[in-house]
């Protein structure tokens, strides 16, 4: 009998230890910041633990991603940037550039869709290599990525009901009406200053949903998908879009970036890459197929 | 109507949620047949007879339980490669082992409580009686026990296993891509549809037609254990 105890005890005694190394996410995290003698500084300690594993890889992020053999494309479904096709391919003007900039690296694209809101945590935590999906570049964005030159203009829009579109127009203020935005982007932000109450909803799409089941009375989202979701020949031809809150805020329209990590010379690579697809007309055909010739930035 | 369902736009939808639901079974399977052994294993940890083995046991049961499985899930995904160990692969089935890794846990721990409650709940007696007959431990456990645990788990394990079939539509906050995901996807756009609002709500005839199954069959086993008072 007394054997069969120990033989439990120790049974379990090793399964504790398994499953607590499985959820032993916190404890790693405290050893580190003990290790680096800086608790307190949590973004300051992950900086140096990416450095050191880059060095241990190789020197620069360029190289990690080329001895991998793959950029993987932090993406979200955002037709006409990032869109499958009917055989279930990706497409749009952002996928088909990606494309080309993984191919003048010598390396495979692959598309990997990401929750948007966690587009930061993906990156650092390098189950992506960049964030290429019409990316407005705004503080969040640079403050935790380091970000290619803008390549395109975007704005916000106020879509609302075709038929009381009229209500709408030239208005400056949105106080009083009830606004669908997407939680953490551009339009959030722009309804907000222009004292909307919104409700936040996941996706843009969402957003379309709320004005057209009147659960909210508009919807703010970007110029770009709204010229390409809604209006006749759509499944939301009843609704339409008007005010430029942009204009109505008096700021510059807002620019596309694409991200990758703080301090990654991937920033340099894509530059150079995107400057001579400028110059070989690659940017203006590519743009032209997707229609958003219009708001590229071709320097 | 009928039309409708030949229609290429239901046919295209079908397919992307058919895809999307195989995902949902796979981790629904892998987590039953990870957790229900390893809830076993938890639950001898709560209750043995060396404390500080149970104090550990119940204080992992407590934060498991204690916690959102949502943010276990985002934890367990990104907290590792955010401090540089880069445990998961990448892509979709990097995505998918840590969902399962974090599912198995909590469900175990959920389960753990159940067992426990199913074991101390064989009366007294029969334990001792199973001793005056000279069986060890073990052959107490294996032989009088664990039969009457199981019938008496059967109906809180069917309701913890019908959540678990909904429950699996959270990992989709990693970007996993399961039956709802596909739901949603079509509301943005995918596959040449956008805006459609019908396939996230059609996903409930998925979950309605599997917890159906297995309603049915956990009933069935129900019945057959009636032989036991």
């Amino acid at each position: 009998m007394m054997k069969h105890k120990k033989f439990w005890a120790l049974l379990l005694a090793l399964a504790m230890v398994l499953s607590l190394a499985a959820c032993g996410g916190k404890d790693a995290d405290s050893d580190k910041s003990g290790d680096s003698g800086t608790p307190a500084a949590a973004p300051e300690d992950q900086k140096t633990g990416d450095a050191e594993s880059g060095q241990a890889d190789a020197d620069s992020d360029l190289a990690y991603v080329q001895g991998k053999g793959t950029l993987v494309v932090g993406m979200t479904d955002f037709a006409p940037m990032d869109y499958r096709d009917a055989d279930g391919s990706w497409i749009g003007f952002d996928a088909d550039m990606a494309s080309a900039f993984a191919e003048s690296l010598g390396v495979t694209v692959e598309f990997q869709e990401i929750t948007w809101d966690y587009k930061v945590m993906e990156l650092d935590a390098k189950s992506i290599d960049c964030v290429w999906n019409g990316m407005t570049l705004n503080d969040e964005v640079k403050a935790a990525m380091d970000t290619g030159n803008a390549y395109c203009l975007n704005a916000q829009v106020l879509v609302v009901p075709a038929d009381r579109a009229a209500d709408f127009e030239n208005l400056t203020s949105l106080e009083g009406l009830n606004v669908a935005v997407e939680s953490g982007s551009a339009g959030e932000d722009a309804a907000e200053a222009l004292g909307a109450s919104t409700t936040a909803v996941a996706k843009q799409a969402d957003a379309l949903m709320e004005v057209s089941a009147g659960t909210a009375d508009a919807a703010v989202i970007d110029l770009l998908m709204a010229g390409a979701m809604i209006g006749e020949g759509t499944n939301y031809a009843n609704l339409t879009y008007t005010v430029n809150l942009n204009t109505a805020q008096g700021l510059e329209s807002e620019e596309y970036g694409v991200g990758f990590r703080k301090g990654s010379d991937l920033v340099a690579a894509w530059n150079e890459f995107w400057a001579a697809a400028i110059a070989d007309g690659s940017v203006l055909e590519t743009g032209t197929t997707y229609g958003v010739q219009e708001s590229l930035i071709l320097e | 109507m009928f039309s409708f369902f030949a229609s290429t736009e239901f046919q295209t939808v079908l397919s992307a949620l058919n895809t999307g639901f195989v995902k949902t079974l796979q981790l629904f399977f892998v987590t039953l047949v990870g957790a229900v052994p390893l809830g076993l294993v938890i639950s001898f940890g709560s209750m043995s007879r060396i404390p500080p083995l149970r104090w550990l046991t119940k204080t992992v049961v407590w934060m498991v339980r204690g916690t959102p499985l949502v943010l276990q899930i985002i934890a367990l995904y990104y907290v590792p490669g955010l401090k540089g160990f880069h445990i998961w692969s990448g892509g979709e089935s990097g995505r998918f082992t840590a969902v399962a890794v974090a599912f198995v846990i909590n469900y175990a721990c959920y389960f753990s409580e159940i067992y426990r409650g199913g074991i101390q709940g064989v009366p007294v007696g029969q334990q001792e009686a199973g001793l005056v007959l000279g069986m060890t431990k073990r052959q107490i456990f294996f032989k009088i026990t664990l039969l009457q645990m199981i019938k008496r788990i059967v109906p809180p394990m069917s309701n913890e296993i019908i959540t678990l079939v909904k429950d699996t539509s959270l990992a989709r906050v990693v970007a996993l891509q399961e039956v709802i995901w596909m739901g949603e996807s079509f509301m943005k756009g995918n596959q040449g549809y956008a805006g459609l609002v019908w396939p996230l709500f059609f996903t409930a005839v998925y979950y309605l037609a599997f917890s159906g199954i297995a309603t049915i069959l956990l009933g069935k086993l129900e019945k057959k254990l009636e032989y036991f008072h």
